[in-house]
């Protein structure tokens, strides 16, 4: 086990998430699940830019990023969860599928 | 300075659009005077500019590699257009707040109309082709929102629809210009490529010629898309004076004149634009001649009289098409609204329920006969001098059949002219009508008109130096002044016309004499209201888009689990190509 | 081998919070994971982002999530989803080993384990445009939480006023 190269174990741990979260976004017809899912993709992606800046060894420009990253995704939880709630209030539901009325 | 005029010019009506809506639907007068105040500020701005235009880029603000650099260039061509954009749309303004009173959703209106004319003055300002196309996709989308203004009346929403699928497949032949464009020579600034068109290989440069005429003649409803204009009608006066005569029709011709230095050298695109030109105004003519509806009349002799400068470019001529877009934009902004106070204050548009509307609207009624006199072309208006220009131009540069059908044109246009201004406001009245009286707004934009389709082609020494080497390098247009105008115009050729134009007028005071001349042309008659067939075609590129629409909605679910398919099933796509690929 | 118990970790927790039938219980595994996480990047020597996902993901988010919950109320999670599950997983297994494929062919990976010495402070004058948008996407969304909580107010009313 401990032959196993660092960057190999980090990009496991980043596509397992990257992959738990798009099958959440895929697979769930829960409002809330669905934001669950964008915060594991987004972990995902913030881990991509570290592991990236460890092996170019810019750190701290990848730390900026990553940051960026964060902030935006934290808003969007925000926004969502804030949507998630005004849906539940005028539907009665958090099932996505009525909120679709698209004309088909 | 210029950089700040160019600014204001483009900024200040999308400032205006803002306040227009943020002022809400609640507050009418206030509405209007934002509206009105954004567009003379922002006509005063283009004005302006006029001491200040030189070939020189004003701005340059870098959009990082891909996209190049967006700049904008106050040269003569760009001012010139601007100023007529801003000026006309000021006065369209003034015309609505007696023409719109009392609408409702006012300011979507003022929104809209304020987003074109900056748009507008965009469109010319840029000389980045891919600004001038987003530019040029936001004048068709503003054009489509005010055609089909009233939104529960079906053909104001069906004439919209038209309009902007029509525009749009031109807009079509612009995008893939400005590609090839960039693909070939590896920028997008168009003073570039008219600096050595030969940096694109020749092929290309006959694809994009023949690709931007196309989409000019799209824009500028001309043969084979005239039949949008007329069904654009639907839309309220004062757009169709702004957006279907004045401004955005216009942009097809300035796209021609623009490039016309490129181009000239592509083997058969003169002769195409001429012919391209001559047909619209023929056909245009006829169809004039056998319509009813007051503003169907106008917006054919428009789709003719931009046949005229499409002609004049074609033959050569890029100095007497500007001209004549000058005249053309004064007089048919001053007809179209003119027709509208008709149509306001009587409440209908056919001119055969009409008749005697002179007596009820005197003031209406001489600055109409004033904008008419100007588009057939009577010695002193604007509009004889830049025509005769143009004949004299097709004269010295085209064939002789070209000349003789121009000519020949120039008498019909002075058949319909004459019959319009009779059956509006002459003879009796045809039916039971009341005629409200004129708004002081509406005189307020008819005056300066009527003044300066009388006085404007003074300028044409200063138009001259506008246009010339100082500011449009690539073009060689000599400076030319009133004498010389004077020499070229007062001259024997132009005597022919001017019979011709005498014929036409003389037909209508006798046509109860000739009305077994015109029992001939019944055939004619009939095909001209089928519009010769266009109509089919024009339709059917509007059928076939709107059936693929409703197909590919399909497509468009409303639900994450399905969008997110698509967005999973590229990634899975684009990583074989990688992984077959390397 | 503190990479491996993490990778680990952060792979179970993370299925374990979809895959949680209460919504306020994949909300707690959803914190776990994101302290993991956390930790991981600590290990990378990314230091201050470290902290700032801990406090934010582990925190912010988790109590943002608690509140949601809480006044939406949890809701029957029997669900079929809209399409079938084994085309999502399916999907899923096939972009990751693409992504494996294509990265195992980009050549050898070294890992450099001591931060650069620049301080984040010093980068931040290069990067001023993103810290511009982020002030920009918080205001956005401090303006369109109140927009949604002031959407709720004049229906509970009218409500009862009816």
């Amino acid at each position: 086990m401990n032959n196993l190269p660092v960057p190999l174990i980090v990009i496991f741990s980043i596509l397992s998430l990257a992959g738990v979260g798009f099958y959440c976004l895929l697979a769930t017809r829960n409002m809330i699940k669905v934001i669950i899912g964008l915060q594991l993709l987004v972990k995902g992606v913030a881990m991509a830019f570290i592991l990236g800046g460890n092996l170019t060894g810019q750190v701290n420009l990848a730390q900026t990023l990553a940051l960026t990253v964060i902030v935006a995704d934290t808003i969007v939880a925000v926004i969502g969860l804030a949507l998630a709630v005004q849906v539940r209030h005028r539907l009665g539901t958090l099932d996505i599928k009525a909120l679709s009325t698209l004309k088909r | 300075m210029s950089l700040i005029l160019i600014i204001l010019v483009i900024g200040l009506p999308w400032l205006g659009a803002g306040a227009v809506l943020l002022a809400g639907d609640s507050h009418e007068k206030l509405q209007h005077a934002l509206a009105v105040v954004f567009a003379l500020a922002a006509g005063a701005a283009a004005v302006l500019m006029l001491p200040s235009v030189s070939k020189s880029t004003v701005i340059s603000l870098s959009a990082g590699t891909v996209f190049g650099n967006f700049t904008f260039v106050a040269d003569g061509l760009s001012v010139f257009l601007s100023i007529i954009a801003t000026v006309i749309g000021a006065l369209a303004v003034i015309f609505s707040i007696n023409y719109m009173h009392g609408e409702a959703q006012l300011g979507r209106y003022y929104a809209f109309v304020l987003f074109f004319i900056g748009a507008m003055a965009g469109l010319v300002l840029t000389s980045n082709m891919l600004l001038m196309f987003f530019f040029w996709e936001i004048t068709a989308l503003c054009s489509y929102a005010l055609i089909s203004f009233h939104n529960d009346d079906p053909k104001a929403v069906h004439g919209g629809i038209k309009a902007l699928i029509i525009t749009s497949v031109g807009g079509v032949g612009l995008l893939l210009g400005a590609i090839l464009l960039y693909l070939t020579s590896g920028s997008l600034d168009y003073n570039q490529f008219l600096a050595n068109p030969h940096t694109v290989p020749a092929g290309i440069l006959g694809v994009l010629a023949f690709g931007f005429l196309i989409a000019a003649a799209a824009k500028s409803a001309q043969f084979p898309f005239q039949t949008w204009l007329p069904d654009a009608m639907e839309a309220p006066s004062p757009i169709s004076a702004l957006i279907h005569a004045a401004t955005m029709v216009n942009a097809g011709v300035y796209l021609l004149a623009r490039f016309y230095p490129a181009f000239k050298d592509v083997p058969y695109w003169r002769e195409a634009v001429m012919a391209v030109g001559v047909l619209s105004a023929l056909l245009a003519a006829i169809m004039a001649l056998v319509s009813t509806d007051l503003k169907r009349v106008l917006a054919y002799s428009t789709v003719s009289q931009l046949g005229y400068m499409v002609y004049a470019i074609g033959a050569g001529s890029v100095f007497a098409s500007q001209f004549h877009l000058f005249s053309h934009s004064i007089f048919k902004a001053l007809l179209f609204l003119s027709a509208g106070a008709v149509i306001h204050s009587v409440g209908t548009r056919d001119m055969t329920k009409m008749g005697g509307v002179g007596k009820k609207l005197p003031f209406v009624k001489w600055v109409f006969i004033i904008g008419s006199l100007a588009l057939v072309g009577i010695p002193i208006l604007n509009g004889f001098w830049s025509k005769e220009m143009i004949l004299e131009a097709g004269l010295k540069g085209g064939s002789i059949i070209y000349y003789a059908v121009m000519v020949f044109t120039a008498g019909l246009t002075a058949l319909y002219t004459i019959r319009m201004v009779w059956m509006v406001f002459y003879g009796e009245p045809r039916s039971d009508y009341h005629a409200h009286p004129v708004g002081l707004a509406m005189k307020i934009a008819l005056a300066p008109l009527a003044l300066a389709a009388c006085i404007s082609w003074l300028a044409v020494g200063r138009f001259s130096l506008l246009l010339g080497p100082n500011s449009l390098p690539f073009h060689g247009i000599a400076p030319f002044g009133i004498s010389e105008m004077f020499h070229d115009v007062v001259s024997l050729p132009t005597l022919i016309p001017l019979a011709v134009i005498a014929l036409g007028i003389l037909a209508w005071v006798f046509r109860s004499k000739l009305s077994g001349l015109a029992k001939a042309f019944d055939w004619l008659r009939w095909l001209a209201e089928h519009s010769f067939g266009f109509e089919g075609i024009n339709s059917g590129i509007v059928a076939a888009t709107e059936a693929s629409a409703e197909g590919l909605s399909y497509s468009q679910t409303g639900v994450i689990s399905w969008n997110l398919l698509y967005v999973v099933g590229t990634i899975i796509i684009f990583f074989a190509i990688f992984a077959i690929g390397a | 081998m503190v990479y491996v118990l993490v990778a680990a970790g952060i792979l179970a927790c993370a299925i374990l919070a979809i895959r949680s039938k209460r919504l306020l219980v994949s909300a707690i595994w959803l914190a776990v994971t994101s302290a993991l996480v956390a930790l991981m990047f600590y290990l990378l020597g990314a230091v201050q982002v470290a902290v700032i996902e801990l406090s934010v993901g582990a925190g912010l988010v988790t109590v943002l999530f608690v509140f949601a919950i809480n006044i939406a109320g949890e809701e029957g999670m029997e669900l079929e989803p809209v399409m079938p599950k084994p085309l999502a997983w399916g999907l899923v297994v096939i972009a990751i080993s693409l992504t494996i494929y294509l990265t195992i062919m980009g050549g050898g990976l070294k890992l450099i384990l001591s931060p650069s010495a620049d301080t984040p402070a010093i980068l931040w004058s290069d990067r001023y445009l993103d810290i511009l948008l982020q002030i920009g996407l918080i205001f956005a969304g401090v303006l369109g939480v109140l927009g949604f909580l002031s959407e709720g107010k004049p229906e509970t009313q009218k409500k009862d006023q009816a």
